[in-house]
């Protein structure tokens, strides 16, 4: 059989993510969200995932749906809580039920771009002098004081995108680009859930933002509501 | 008497008017982002939004952290919750979020060059958001410059705080009264000015290569770009910087010349224009390159000969740590860990660790003072798109020079190129050149 | 005197490197006897191309008359344009590499050592080389397979106990496909897998320059 990356379900696409696994999440809201494919995530009761996401709240039903399920323990975001005070995640934080990580937005986008990239770690000069820089290797590199970030590595991301080609090129519309290819190439399985898929060639090859050598999966996005 | 307090609109307009024509401002916060509705497009100013957009162009994450880390943006506006004396900051959110660190949405905007932050003077309970020690977790430290409140606005001096401008209304005395940080005023202090600096941007557009360069120093690092062959090489700034002869140049580049000897890239029947031109002018001090010499051992290039004769310095980097220094220049990465060469020869003199049961080695950021780049087409406001393999180093090469000036096959009007094929913004971009019709690149 | 038993020729090293290539791998070639492989990768396979110049799922060479300053290879040869390809900056060509992205690469070399170390970059009597890409593939790419011949010009064996010439990587080749042998780097030792029809392990041992780790059943090079 011929090798293809197009997978025929949600549910077929995320089957293999096991108990425990590390998911970067694209984005959590509306059209930059992977709502069919967190939500497969969802009703396969997986548990003790470690979710890695821009924020947890303004519209992230299926991300909600996904803690709600208890398949998450960790949360490492730059914006983990609502700031409603009767914040799910809030709550099940307060309770002890889920770890909760916040990193700065570019570091976290940086992070996962060094793991994507085959980076070791970077000196990055943000967040001297506050909450983030305790605990961390502090050095003066070129007369800048920076602090030494690791790579952050996923083992599924699940990413939202508005065209793919039958080799896993994806285009984005507007926004949407913003951490759905900030997270793609970290994770050693990226799957992309896309509105719709077309022929290589369909694709001018100076549009594509992910080349296909990052993506591995790739759904059709269905429009089934959630809940 | 209740004096009255300005309006968070009212607050955003003074806010927009510490925003220079041309410039590139990152804002959060409901104050901090009317102030993009504020300011008309002629203005030419750059909007940075943590999401991912920069005003009309879509960009990722890591791309918006890297524009925001790497000195690309003048001015961040952020609301803020309190500011202190020694303007460090907590963002709006600290009061709000829970959890021991709360929300990191501010962190990396207080890197910017220029911080200004929006502020009510006062939270709900009347008490003093201007203070003396913050009292909520920092998300800058020591690096706000301007505060603008609903009744005052200040600069962050050394020595203190400094009242610079009033509400319509408000008296110092009225100010100091709400206010939780020693102040002083400035003995320029007035009513406060809404006006929008004046002017519109200078044009990027410039009449030839020579004038694009008219400044380039002795001794400049000067990016060149082009991956080998005269696809993606900018032909005509690199006649035009032979012609201008600036000497003792550092060129950080992925050749240091080669299409000219063994034809790399190069159509059969011509000779391509290649760094050649400046070493044997006498131009270059020393070149960083990763594939500086000829594949052809009996047809060595000018580089070559000049290093054998002693004339010129190289060192020599991986391709992809070469790519990947000039990126971390750029993104605000002032070093970096890899595997490449690691226990190599340019391995020698670097710090190694493993991480992970894996050896790298510690690399640094480039930076140049000019990179003289190659593009397909430009709008005005510098935006680029690039052509097949020619994008290569040139797009990487952008945001880590003071002064990138681009060669471009044409040159059209804001609008007319799609904002999701932009490769390059034009944030990145200073001087824009057209290629002049019947120049070939070849000799 | 094995040095002069009959050797396979290139294209049979292409052969033999192509069946190396997992369906749905992305591969990088590089110059000389490893872009030959791309010819003899069958359809069914779906191997995506990756060239450090900035194009993905690349194809064929462009026919004379056609060629495009903006559509080249790593090497600096033209490129057809073809469905499904992907252009990007040198930064993310790298990132691809060093990130693990690219499956397998096919290099050639000076000298690799017994124990996979890899030395391609330069020869020590000019003083100076090109790096280029070669470093982060040989740090980067999941599999490196060097296809090369099995001596030099001179005779002198490419296959060695420990490189003598500055090395790109160490403990990197995963395989070696020569004109005479398919040899797998161990950190015990080379290990010879196969030899070329006609040669006896002893006669491959004779013109190798590594002390051959030879197995109770060495297949016979399969093409």
């Amino acid at each position: 059989m011929a090798f293809s990356k197009l997978y025929d379900s949600a549910a077929a696409a995320v089957a293999d993510i096991p108990n425990g696994a590390t998911v970067l999440l694209g984005g959590v809201s509306g059209a930059n969200a992977p709502t069919a494919l967190v939500s497969a995530l969802a009703d396969r009761n997986v548990r003790d995932l470690t979710c890695v996401c821009d924020s947890t709240y303004y519209g992230a039903e299926a991300l909600h749906r996904l803690v709600a399920a208890g398949c998450v323990s960790r949360i490492i975001s730059p914006a983990p809580f609502g700031s409603g005070k009767d914040d799910m995640v809030h709550e099940l934080w307060r309770s002890g039920d889920l770890t909760v990580e916040v990193v700065p937005w570019g570091t976290l986008a940086e992070r996962m771009r060094s793991a994507g990239a085959g980076i070791g770690g970077v000196f990055l000069p943000v967040g001297i002098g506050t909450r983030f820089a305790e605990g961390k290797e502090i050095r003066v590199v070129n007369g800048v004081e920076c602090m030494f970030e690791p790579p952050l590595r996923g083992d599924f991301a699940l990413i939202r995108a508005a065209r793919a080609d039958g080799v896993g090129n994806l285009v984005y519309v507007g926004a949407q680009r913003g951490w759905n290819s900030a997270v793609v190439s970290a994770a050693r399985v990226a799957v992309a859930e896309v509105d719709q898929v077309v022929e290589p060639g369909s694709i001018d090859p100076e549009l594509v933002i992910t080349p296909g050598i990052f993506v591995n999966r790739i759904v059709r996005a269905n429009s089934a509501p959630i809940g | 008497m209740t004096l009255a307090r300005l309006d968070a609109q009212s607050v955003a307009r003074r806010a927009s008017a510490e925003v220079a024509p041309g410039s590139v401002v990152a804002v959060s916060g409901d104050w901090s982002t009317a102030v993009a509705d504020l300011v008309p497009a002629e203005k030419g100013v750059w909007f940075l939004r943590a999401g991912g957009t920069l005003s009309d162009l879509p960009i990722s994450a890591a791309d918006a952290g890297a524009v925001l880390r790497g000195g690309n943006v003048d001015l961040s506006i952020l609301q803020a919750a309190q500011v202190d004396s020694n303007g460090s900051f907590a963002g709006y959110h600290a009061a709000d979020y829970p959890g021991p660190q709360g929300h990191a949405g501010l962190i990396d905007l207080a890197g910017a060059r220029r911080v200004v932050t929006v502020l009510p003077h006062t939270d709900a309970d009347g008490s003093p958001n201007i203070v003396n020690s913050l009292t909520l977790p920092p998300d800058g430290v020591r690096c706000v410059d301007t505060i603008i409140t609903d009744v005052a606005v200040f600069r962050v001096a050394d020595t203190g705080l400094i009242l610079t401008e009033l509400a319509p209304g408000w008296s110092a005395e009225d100010v100091r009264t709400i206010t939780g940080a020693a102040v002083t005023s400035a003995p320029t202090l007035r009513e406060m000015d809404f006006a929008l600096p004046p002017g519109n941007p200078t044009s990027k557009i410039y009449a030839d290569g020579p004038s694009a360069i008219a400044d380039l120093p002795d001794g400049a690092t000067v990016f060149i770009d082009g991956f080998g062959g005269p696809g993606g090489m900018a032909h005509y700034l690199l006649i035009s910087l032979r012609d201008r002869g600036s000497r003792n140049l550092t060129i950080v580049s992925n050749t240091a010349g080669i299409a000219r000897v063994v034809s790399f890239g190069t159509p059969p029947g011509h000779t391509a224009i290649d760094h050649s031109v400046l070493v044997e002018n006498g131009q270059v001090a020393k070149a960083i390159a990763s594939f500086p010499v000829s594949p052809s051992v009996s047809r060595p290039s000018e580089f070559e000969l000049a290093y054998r004769r002693g004339e010129v310095d190289l060192e020599l980097v991986p391709q992809g740590t070469l790519a990947e220094r000039l990126r971390a220049g750029g993104a605000g990465i002032e070093a970096f860990y890899t595997p490449t060469g690691a226990g190599t020869l340019i391995a020698e003199g670097k710090e190694s660790r493993v991480i992970d049961g894996r050896e790298y080695i510690l690399e640094h950021g480039l930076r140049a003072d000019f990179a003289l780049i190659r593009a397909h087409r430009a709008d005005t406001r510098g935006n680029l798109v690039y052509r097949g393999t020619s994008r290569n180093f040139n797009a990487v090469m952008a945001p880590g020079a003071r002064v990138t000036v681009v060669e471009v096959d044409e040159i059209v009007q804001p609008g007319e190129l799609d904002p999701e094929a932009v490769v390059t913004p034009g944030i990145f971009v200073q001087r824009i050149v057209r290629r002049p019709d019947g120049f070939t690149g070849y000799e | 005197m094995s040095a002069d038993k009959e050797r396979l020729d290139r294209a049979i090293i292409a052969i033999r490197v192509a069946k190396e290539l997992p369906a749905g791998s992305c591969v990088n070639l590089g110059i000389g006897i490893p872009t030959l492989v791309s010819m003899f990768v069958d359809d069914e396979s779906v191997v995506f191309y990756h060239s450090e110049s900035g194009v993905l799922n690349c194809g064929p060479l462009a026919e004379e008359g056609s060629e495009d300053i903006d559509l080249i290879n790593a090497g600096g040869q033209f490129l057809q344009p073809v469905p499904g390809m992907a252009y990007f900056s040198s930064v993310d060509a790298f990132a691809m590499i060093r990130g693990g992205h690219v499956d397998v690469t096919v290099l050639g070399a000076h000298q690799v050592s017994a124990t996979g170390d890899l030395a391609n970059w330069m020869l020590p009597e000019r003083g100076v080389g090109n790096i280029g890409g070669a470093m982060d593939l040989a740090a980067g790419a999941d599999k490196v397979i060097v296809a090369m011949e099995h001596n030099d010009r001179n005779g002198n064996p490419k296959v060695v106990q420990e490189c003598d010439f500055p090395l790109t990587g160490r403990g990197c080749v995963s395989l070696i496909v020569t004109d005479v042998a398919v040899m797998e780097p161990t950190p015990d030792g080379m290990v010879l897998r196969e030899a070329a029809p006609g040669w006896t392990p002893e006669e491959v041992q004779g013109v190798t320059g590594a002390r051959l780790i030879i197995p109770d059943s060495v297949a016979e090079y399969e093409v």
